[in-house]
């Protein structure tokens, strides 16, 4: 199944608003951000330190079970404040 | 009732502090962050702040509910968008009946916003730009 993430922050600058990734379910989150540090190897410091939202909830767990429709967000280390 | 805001809009402390007054209230602590000029050998000239909407806001009435459930008020507002030397980038506040809770809250609420909101800051410093800290 194919899924659309959003992208934020220093991933936005280096790949877009959004990229589009070819998932089965249940996704192993650490093997989702592999995946996308494999196409772009500069970003996978950042990656392994980010943390994936569903429908704009953190997901805590190993692994999500993703619907096509859902809202998928990778959020990076967060520096507000 | 908390008031969380993240916008564009400058953030006025006077405006804030209002939003914190109650005659239920004994104890009103403000936390202010503005943008710093130094860090260490490091100069910064600007910061550009963006938020992942509406996310962020949902995740300050997270930290804010438990605090609003124990008696506190909680008002949040963080600025996005291009800001210079000074400027306010957010400010916290927590109204509660006594200064304890007032002190230990205020905190939680920024340590807590700093882990667990979806803001991200763009440093613009004299040698090189700069993502997160």
């Amino acid at each position: 199944m194919e899924v659309k993430i959003r992208l934020f922050a220093f991933l936005q600058d280096q790949l877009g608003p959004s990229i589009t990734v070819e998932v089965t379910n249940p996704v192993r989150i650490k093997s989702l951000l592999n995946q996308i540090s494999q196409q772009a190897p500069q970003l996978s410091s950042t990656l392994a330190n980010s943390r994936l939202a569903v429908n704009q909830e953190f997901i805590n767990d190993e692994e999500v079970i993703l619907k096509a429709n859902d809202e998928i967000a990778i959020i990076p280390p967060v520096s507000g404040g | 009732m908390h008031y969380l805001r993240i916008s564009d809009a400058p953030i006025d402390v006077g405006e804030m502090y209002q939003q914190l007054v109650a005659p239920e209230y004994g104890g009103i602590d403000m936390f202010v962050g503005t943008v710093r000029q130094w860090t260490g050998k490091i100069e910064t000239t600007k910061i550009e702040y963006s938020a992942y909407h509406p996310m962020a806001e949902k995740q300050l009435e997270k930290i804010a509910a438990p605090i609003e459930q124990q008696g506190g008020r909680v008002v949040v507002a963080h600025r996005t968008g291009q800001l210079v030397l000074s400027d306010i980038a957010v400010f916290v506040g927590v109204a509660a009946p006594h200064r304890a809770e007032a002190f230990k809250w205020c905190q939680y609420v920024i340590d807590t916003l700093k882990h667990e909101v979806p803001i991200w800051k763009k440093e613009y410093d004299t040698d090189k730009i700069r993502w997160g800290n």
